[in-house]
């Protein structure tokens, strides 16, 4: 248990080796949460809201409450993989006498843990600061507690299958960078998922984008029923096992598939 | 531990039907407590072997052995035992002090207390790890980073130790440091050290065995007196250059 412990520990260090990079860090989220805040204000106030889902304060809620799980929801595994195979550096790794995948898990858990001491309670405090209304439904905050680390899991899975991916193709985050614009309008970190057109949530339906932020944050903001809610947790549930399963299949072929780059 | 080679095969796939074999057939024993020196030009396929040995690339043929545990069934008992250091790669974590990429080794190769004190003290007192432990490896020089490496490495007291260049870019003076820690933990241990080097004076100084490879082929398996007498000369330096030499004749003949 502890070498896990001591991973996540390196992972903290890691994060905040670099001081400047977490304070810009930290910036980018306050300007990126206002400039949203401002940017659905100005919609709301020149259209009235007539045809939108959801009412205008449901909205800001949800662009707040999405924007602060972001902070901590990032995920910079398929850098990390990518950055490992490029220059060879995985083999370091592969010696070890505990599993690559939960080294990797082990050292997110740690970045994350930095990234909520550093951006997600400071911005929850500008929020608190500035913000005057509920964000969150009181009943209902257990379960979007295991939703976020329902799609916590989800998130890591996701990266750690494209990152895996690089065990092949050596270079994956071009990939990345495609999937990065449908993953960010999919799951619902910008725009609410409930906005889409009907075509866009027939597709999104059988993509697990949805599960990481749109379930969670909706589950928080807004009131439902129970069925509703388990009805949620239930699909999280099911892309977990999907993307578990695809995991161990990554695993299983790129082991076979790498090749160390550098002499 | 010992180590036992049988039949090693590797083959890449460049692109579309066009294959490389990097190892072809390799065949050898290394006995417990040996230091054997692992050479041949660049690109024989030298480190290709030592990452089949190390379990981090899979045989397309053939088998090891380690201490008769294969990687297939005993591969966490191995990593255990093992220690690797790639010169031209570094263990550690770049930006993270040297000390705790430590810990992190004597948590998770499971090192009791008193061994872990013990090998901080020499490992200050031979590589003078002390006096940068505090560092992380960005700041560090290359024989500092090398020497932490080595520390990294032994810190869990493994029964094999593979050395992939370990004295690259390193000043006479570490290097001669380096070689005698490598020579005391093999005497101490009984450590079964592999060592790949383009450095000559690396293989004098430590070795007793010689394996050579070339073009993914093994061409000498035996003591290095023993190569000396076949040559009939004493000079190392001389004895490998020709070896290498007739390898490329021959490749220029079936071209």
């Amino acid at each position: 248990m502890r070498k896990y412990v001591d991973l996540a520990m390196i992972g903290i260090k890691e994060h905040t080796a670099y001081l400047n990079s977490v304070w810009a860090n930290f910036l980018a989220k306050v300007i990126y949460l206002y400039m949203q805040f401002a940017l659905w204000n100005a919609l709301f106030n020149s259209n009235s809201g007539s045809n939108i889902p959801l009412s205008h304060v449901e909205t800001i809620r949800y662009i707040i409450v999405a924007t602060v799980i972001s902070t901590f929801m990032e995920c910079d595994v398929i850098a990390w993989i990518n950055g490992q195979i490029q220059s060879g550096d995985v083999a370091n790794q592969l010696i070890r006498p505990i599993d690559y995948r939960f080294m990797i898990f082990s050292k997110h858990i740690g970045t994350s843990a930095a990234r909520f001491m550093m951006y997600t309670i400071p911005l929850g405090i500008l929020i608190a600061v500035f913000y005057r209304g509920d964000l969150f439904i009181k009943d209902q905050l257990v379960y979007g507690i295991i939703s976020i680390l329902l799609a916590y899991m989800i998130q890591f899975l996701y990266s750690l299958i494209i990152g895996l991916m690089a065990f092949w193709l050596i270079v994956t985050w071009p990939l990345n960078m495609l999937l990065a614009a449908i993953y960010k309008l999919l799951s619902g970190s910008w725009i609410p998922t409930v906005m889409f057109p009907e075509l866009l949530t027939t597709i999104n339906m059988f993509l697990p984008f949805r599960a990481i932020y749109a379930i969670p944050v909706t589950v928080i903001t807004t009131p439902m029923s129970f069925d509703n809610i388990c009805e949620n947790l239930g699909i999280q549930l099911i892309w977990l096992v999907v993307l578990f399963s695809l995991s161990e299949v990554t695993w299983i072929v790129g082991k076979k598939k790498l090749v160390v780059q550098g002499g | 531990m010992s180590i036992e080679v049988n039949n090693l095969t590797k083959i890449y796939k460049l692109k579309r039907h066009q294959k490389k074999t990097a190892v072809n057939n390799i065949s050898f024993t290394i006995p417990t407590g040996e230091i054997v020196g692992f050479i041949g030009p660049n690109g024989a396929g030298k480190s290709t072997t030592i990452k089949m040995m190390t379990g981090i690339l899979i045989p397309d043929k053939g088998s090891i052995s380690i201490e008769g545990l294969s990687f297939k069934k005993n591969r966490k008992q191995i990593m255990m035992k093992t220690g690797v250091v790639f010169g031209q790669k570094s263990v550690l974590c770049w930006d993270i002090p040297i000390i705790d990429s430590l810990k992190l080794f004597k948590d998770m190769y499971r090192v009791p207390d008193d061994v872990y004190k013990e090998n901080m003290a020499s490992f200050s007192e031979i590589l003078g790890l002390d006096e940068f432990i505090d560092q992380p490896p960005r700041l560090l020089s290359l024989g500092q980073r090398m020497k932490a490496d080595l520390a990294a490495s032994l810190i869990y007291n493994p029964d094999i130790l593979f050395l992939d260049e370990p004295t690259i870019g390193i000043d006479v003076l570490s290097k001669e440091r380096i070689r005698q820690f490598i020579k005391k933990i093999n005497e101490e241990r009984h450590t079964t050290i592999i060592l790949t080097t383009h450095d000559v004076s690396d293989i004098e100084s430590l070795c007793e065995k010689m394996i050579i490879i070339d073009k993914g082929s093994l061409i000498y398996d035996g003591t290095l007196p023993n190569l000396k007498s076949i040559y009939k000369t004493t000079d190392l330096e001389e004895i490998i250059k020709s070896i290498y030499l007739a390898g490329e004749e021959k490749y220029a003949k079936i071209c």
